[in-house]
């Protein structure tokens, strides 16, 4: 990794954080393709063979332009780490990402903002995969208390690829939050969009998730899920539009609602070819009692049955296995 | 002993549960046999808290449990098998199995049950407990957890129902699991070769409690007249 020595005060602040959260520090290795963003800077640099990561600082913030070659499989996953370490101010990121054809890639993305009380996060990122490639793109969140963020992915799936989008913010708050993640979808091209967001106390949170099956035979899969207590409130839209022949996808949103918290759903699925197939799913309100009562009946108390529940909504249950 | 003590239950007047009183020993194991809306899930769900009898109480040994919740009723070692479990999502088996790790257990345990109840610790501990699994393996991760809780009474509610055809020799496994343990049985179900496997039985119908005793005599009387009044508004009067 190559670090102006200027900027490696920043660099171990920003390593320093990932350590407290139990994140992986292996990612600033150099066997890593990797951005290290801190503010308007970037601190660190670093390309593997078949990847090319292309900074430029701009006003408040950084654009990169990240170009994978065809044929390119890698075993390690592309680090972007966007970090910002004061308490207040304005950041702007814009990400490029074009994938070559038959490669298989996974992004990891942090968004490092411990110490944030008043500052925006601006983020815009447009994600090209190229035929027959498969990409995942993990976008992790950690947030101090006062964080605005914006959030656009815009996704072009070819031929045949695959795409895997999943953004989580449940550690810490989500403050305000305005999410919008979009894929166009080529012939057999196939997309799963997750999102898994945690609100709290006055949080406020946007989701628009949309789906756009051009091609013939594409699938898609919408996902959110969203935990909101106190007096929180989220609007989440999933649209999904069947337009390519024999195009088929699923729509699905779950909201657990505690407190005072104010959420809604609402999908939006349209038809345009009558051999397109879409079908929504969604489920709104306190946690299900089936499944608190029958924890309930195996000793935990209803609290602890509704985190257990909760935690695996959110986290996927990966913590906990031996 | 776990006893009903003169239960009834009704809803919006109509009557589904009418002066029962049934008793279950400790180690013994019992089969409350019935047809289809016999009135036998409600007594699942009065024993574990999930319903409150309208009138009539249930005993723990000398204590009077009858208002207290599913938890405190657990606590004391009281278990139920749904007849439909739940589907949680993004919790693993091995998560569900152990409370979210509240439940101290080895993996040879947990291996073990699994083993027990037809299905390879390897191929599901990581599977989640969720709509991907089939209404038979959902069953029997229900049937393992059960297992390891090590209640004092086990109330399972139709354990065959969506199993395969080895649901009789499951049935028989962990009737013998809770002999070893020392766990009361009551077993609810409204087949005869499964009621036949119990120490005793009750026969339930619309309701009622029609016959207690012996399993074999009980399912004897349930076959004799049971098919005669399968419609439930026919068999007070026939009974």
């Amino acid at each position: 990794m190559s670090i102006k020595i200027d900027r490696v005060k920043e660099y171990e602040a920003l390593l320093d954080v990932y350590e407290k959260e139990g994140l992986d520090t292996s990612l600033f290795g150099d066997r890593i393709a990797a951005i290290i963003i801190s503010g308007d800077k970037i601190i660190g640099l670093n390309n593997v063979s078949g990847v090319e990561i292309r900074g430029e600082e701009i006003e408040d913030g950084v654009r990169a332009d990240v170009k994978i070659e065809d044929n390119v499989e890698l075993h390690f996953p592309i680090h972007l780490c966007t970090g910002f370490l004061k308490n207040e101010g304005y950041q702007r990121v814009i990400f490029n990402i074009t994938v070559g054809n038959n490669s298989k890639v996974k992004f990891l993305s942090h968004c490092i903002f411990p110490y944030a009380k008043d500052f925006i996060h601006d983020a815009y990122s447009k994600i090209k995969v190229g035929e027959g490639s498969l990409v995942i793109y993990e976008d992790e969140h950690i947030h101090g208390e006062g964080v605005k963020m914006i959030s656009k992915t815009e996704v072009e799936v070819g031929r045949k690829g695959r795409y895997t989008g999943k953004f989580s913010l449940i550690k810490q708050r989500a403050k305000e939050l305005k999410l919008e993640m979009s894929a166009k979808l080529a012939d057999y091209a196939v997309t799963e969009l997750t999102s898994k967001i945690k609100a709290i106390k006055d949080d406020s949170v946007e989701i628009r998730e949309v789906l756009k099956l051009e091609g013939a035979h594409s699938r898609g899969n919408l996902k959110s899920t969203v935990i909101a207590f106190d007096n929180a409130k989220a609007n989440v839209v999933n649209e999904a539009y069947g337009l390519g022949d024999y195009s088929k996808g699923h729509v699905e949103c779950h909201e657990i609602v505690k407190g005072s918290a104010d959420v809604q759903t609402i999908p939006l699925l349209r038809v345009r070819n009558d051999k397109a197939e879409l079908t929504h799913e969604a489920s709104i309100g306190r946690i299900n009692e089936a499944q608190l009562m029958q924890l309930m009946a195996k000793g935990l108390t209803e609290d602890e049955a509704a985190e257990l529940i909760i935690k695996g909504l959110l986290e996927g249950g990966n913590n906990l296995n031996p | 002993m776990l006893c009903l003590r003169g239960i009834h239950y009704s809803v919006n007047g109509k009557r589904i549960i009418e002066a029962v009183n049934m008793r279950f020993r400790r180690g013994m194991s019992y089969s409350i046999l019935g047809p289809n809306g016999a009135g036998k899930s409600t007594l699942a769900y009065i024993l574990m808290g999930v319903l409150k009898p309208s009138r009539g109480r249930v005993f723990l040994g000398e204590t009077d449990i009858t208002d207290l919740s599913i938890t405190e009723r657990a606590k004391l070692g009281i278990s139920l098998l749904w007849q439909e479990p739940a589907r949680y999502e993004g919790i693993t088996v091995w998560e569900y199995l152990t409370l979210g790790g509240k439940l101290r257990v080895n993996k040879e345990e947990l291996q073990r049950v699994l083993e027990l109840v037809g299905l390879p610790y390897e191929l599901y501990a990581h599977r989640f407990v969720d709509k991907s699994l089939s209404g038979g393996e959902r069953k029997r991760i229900e049937l393992a957890s059960l297992l390891l809780l090590k209640p004092r009474y086990a109330v399972l509610d139709e354990p065959d129902s969506g199993l395969d055809i080895t649901a009789g020799e499951l049935i028989e496994n962990v009737l013998n699991y809770f002999k070893e343990t020392g766990t009361t049985v009551i077993l609810i179900t409204h087949h005869e070769e499964i009621a036949a496997k119990t120490d005793f039985a009750y026969f339930l119908c619309a309701g009622r409690l029609i016959k207690k005793g012996f399993s074999r005599e009980v399912v004897e009387y349930y076959k004799r007249t049971c098919g005669r009044c399968f419609l439930a508004g026919m068999m007070r009067d026939e009974h």
